[in-house]
């Protein structure tokens, strides 16, 4: 098989896997069958996909550039267009690159390790086919929004994978409060969709081509690097004016996608989905490909400092919004959503110095390192019954020990342990933001060791107050549930689930992504393998005439300042919780409710009250414009007038029917004498 | 001979009396009385003018007209025994239901 149809089925393998499991009804009439079947081919497809990235690997770099071009269809050509209309063109095409295969194993494989977790989790879960079904397509999706050659297949892609996570957040629908939070991220998701489709008509307008890449050179990235200034396909310069728009309107749709301010406001409310969701889709992958698309247009973002500029604050910004939220959340869930949306404005900073393969870095560290706190969350909130809320836990070491143990992992990975994956990559993006382009390096700097520092913090936090603080839940119930772990399940009508220390399935995954979280950064980062392997796929800051500034410190001064930075949080939680440990709270719960800090940070920075007064009231308020004075006054006054009009026109009429027989008669009378007084006249002429 | 205008001129009061009859009365059977009057004004005006032509067509034209005349009275009167029956009342006035 050729590494090009070899690609497609990438692709394809989850789309069979998706039909498989919308249809398994009609194959199997038993209900544990059919469940058996789906948990076994669902993940299976996906570990194939993953087998198959993992093959291309080193076919990629014997192709020229890097770059496999291959149609979707295998056997298909090339020049198959999708859609043709006019000028425009569109094609089945797929793109295999350095950046697309990377994201392509990211997503299958972590996708994979979370499919098998998903076996577990699930299992006692009625409706396993629907989530299995939702998972692979989302796979598939994902894989046509990294692996497509051309904006309109990446925007398939991109409303396919905001499609499948509105379906898996309302997942358990039958609450209300689940599916109104699958309608909020889908619905703010929206308005990021318009910024980016808006983007890809002023690429098509600009450009005259909605390709990335094409085996001519007429793709719109290959046309941005023409030497001398972006060029259309005929030929004429390209404004940077232009170029600087484009790029604008197409982070607006990363800024949906990637939960950044001012549209972050969905990703905590989206950790109301079933755990799995929350960490392939919420953590490692979906919320990703606003630095993927980044990434991906690198070409031409690298040529508009003005945009690049708007990134890197956009995502300093948000990252410390996340990380100071993120320090008073009280569920363990939104405190990972948080500390999610903390490290997407990471990535955020490094596209926005123009450090495109550090942003890719921290996305694959981050698909490890957040997998797995989200996975071990989940293996936390499994074993307690379905609660979430940290102040009813703690004590959890005892009971948990393996959970503990990659859950501290995980936690010291993100916090910048050094050696860790979360340590390389994270330097890697102060580095780059120190050496800002713009000149403003010093404030980035500071600004992203900052949210280091209270990402160590919080994340520390949320161990001791679950793990080494004095337990807080009903003891006896959680007794029986451990008593009861090994031998039999007792089964409990709330949540979804049995109590029993997770299931093997779920286990493994975590030990595998904890490996690799330890492991992938001292491996790659340092090493300089990633970047060189990213390097094809990424434009060069020189090709918009942008320098970075020259370094501030030496690297190994950067290594210790990021290395205290994380050991002072991890030590300030060690201190502060220590003082704390019997009730796992640092101030009690009445003084927390006056402190005007304490308030802003759990009313996320008043976005939420905002976005309600502005757009939710300011709407109601139109909306009751239009009902009561457009609706009411104009329209239906229109109507009511006509029909008035009608009405006394006709009780005119009426009031010759009097009922009397003789007016009749006189009427009649008059008419036949006017009738003979007619034919009279008539008959005298 | 007494000339045909005499008669017409006859038939004519005759027509217009029935005429102001129908109109002015509440009687029902006052109504049927003046209908009648209205009719032989014009059997009358059929006979004179027939005689006037020397022809037949007028005199056969009244012997249908009394027969259609004497059918009619007796559904009218039919009509107004049932009316009376159902309300003690034949007061053509208050008859005025199709109005409402």
């Amino acid at each position: 098989m050729s590494s090009g149809s070899l690609a497609s089925w990438i692709i394809l393998l989850p789309l069979t896997g998706f039909l498989f499991s919308a249809f398994s009804g009609f194959l199997f009439s038993n209900r544990k069958a059919q469940n058996r079947a789906v948990s076994l081919v669902a993940p299976g497809v996906v570990i194939l996909s993953f087998l198959f990235s993992l093959f291309l690997l080193p076919h990629l770099s014997e192709a020229p550039g890097s770059r496999i071009l291959t149609p979707l269809i295998p056997g298909t050509s090339l020049m198959q267009p999708w859609i043709k209309m006019g000028g425009f063109q569109a094609d089945f095409t797929l793109l295999l690159d350095p950046l697309s295969l990377l994201m392509a194993l990211i997503v299958t494989g972590v996708g994979g390790l979370i499919h098998i977790y998903a076996i577990g989790y699930m299992a006692e879960d009625e409706e396993q086919p629907r989530f299995f079904t939702y998972f692979n397509l989302f796979i598939f999706t994902m894989l046509l929004l990294v692996m497509g050659d051309n904006f309109l297949m990446m925007f398939v892609g991109w409303e396919g994978v905001g499609l499948c996570s509105y379906l898996l957040i309302g997942f358990w629908y039958r609450d209300a409060e689940n599916a109104k939070a699958g309608n909020k991220a889908f619905i703010v998701n929206r308005i990021g969709d318009l910024g980016f489709s808006l983007g890809i008509m002023a690429a098509w307008s600009y450009f005259g081509t909605v390709s990335f890449f094409t085996p001519h050179g007429h793709g719109v990235m290959d046309l941005a690097r023409h030497a001398g200034g972006a060029v259309d396909v005929m030929g004429h310069l390209v404004p940077g004016s232009a170029i600087t728009m484009i790029c604008l309107l197409l982070f607006a749709g990363a800024v949906g996608k990637s939960a950044q301010i001012p549209l972050f406001v969905w990703l905590p409310d989206a950790m109301a989905g079933p755990t799995p969701v929350s960490a392939l889709i919420h953590a490692a992958t979906m919320v990703t490909a606003g630095v993927v698309m980044l990434t991906r247009c690198s070409w031409l973002f690298v040529q508009s400092a003005a945009a690049l500029h708007v990134i890197a604050w956009v995502g300093a910004i948000t990252a410390v919004l996340g990380a100071t939220v993120g320090l008073v959340q009280t569920d363990i869930k939104k405190v990972l959503a948080f500390s999610t949306v903390s490290q997407l404005g990471y990535m955020f900073i490094a596209c926005g110095v123009g450090a495109f393969s550090a942003g890719m870095f921290h996305v694959l560290t981050h698909a490890f390192f957040k997998g797995l706190l989200f996975l071990g969350a989940g293996a936390v909130i499994h074993s307690m019954l379905g609660e979430q809320d940290m102040r009813k836990m703690g004590g959890l070491k005892k009971l948990l020990p393996s959970v503990w143990s990659v859950m501290i992992i995980g936690t010291y990975t993100i916090a910048g342990i050094p050696l860790l994956s979360g340590f390389w990559s994270k330097d890697a993006i102060l580095e780059a933001a120190s050496r800002s382009f713009y000149g403003d390096g010093t404030i980035l700097y500071l600004i992203g060791l900052g949210s280091a520092f209270i990402t160590a913090f919080y994340m520390n936090r949320l161990m001791w107050k679950t793990f080494y603080t004095q337990p807080r839940f009903n003891d006896g119930e959680l007794t029986r549930k451990i008593h009861s772990n090994s031998d039999e399940e007792i089964s409990v009508s709330q949540g979804h689930g049995h109590v029993h220390p997770s299931p093997s399935s779920m286990m493994w995954p975590l030990y595998a992504l904890a490996s690799l979280s330890v492991l992938a950064g001292i491996l790659l980062g340092p090493t300089g393998i990633f970047e060189k392997f990213l390097l094809p796929s990424i434009a060069p800051l020189s090709l918009g005439n942008l320098h970075q500034a020259a370094e501030m410190f030496p690297p190994w001064a950067g290594y210790l300042f990021s290395s205290l930075t994380a050991f002072a949080g991890i030590g300030a939680a060690y201190y502060l919780y220590q003082q704390h440990i019997q009730t796992g709270e640092l101030i009690p719960e009445e003084r927390k409710l006056k402190n005007p800090v304490y308030i802003f940070l759990q009313a996320k920075w008043g976005f939420d009250a905002f976005y309600n007064l502005v757009f939710l009231r300011g709407g109601e308020q139109i909306a009751s414009f239009f009902r009561k004075v457009v609706e009411e006054d104009t329209i239906e006054g229109a109507e009511n007038g006509i029909t008035g009009l009608v009405g006394s026109l006709s009780n005119l009429g009426r009031q010759l029917q009097t009922g009397y027989v003789r007016n009749y008669a006189l009427v009649m009378l008059i008419g036949a004498v006017a009738l003979i007084a007619g034919l009279l006249a008539r008959l005298m002429h | 001979m007494v000339p045909a205008s005499n008669y017409l001129i006859l038939s004519a009061v005759l027509f217009t009396i029935g005429v102001v009859g129908v109109l002015i009365r509440r009687n029902p059977i006052q109504i049927f009385m003046c209908v009648e009057l209205m009719l032989n004004a014009a059997n009358l005006s059929f006979i004179a003018l027939g005689r006037h032509f020397g022809q037949m067509n007028g005199q056969m034209y009244v012997i249908f007209s009394m027969a259609v005349a004497a059918a009619e009275v007796s559904v009218g009167l039919g009509i107004i025994v049932a009316i009376f029956r159902q309300r003690q009342n034949i007061d053509i006035d208050v008859m005025n239901q199709m109005q409402k």
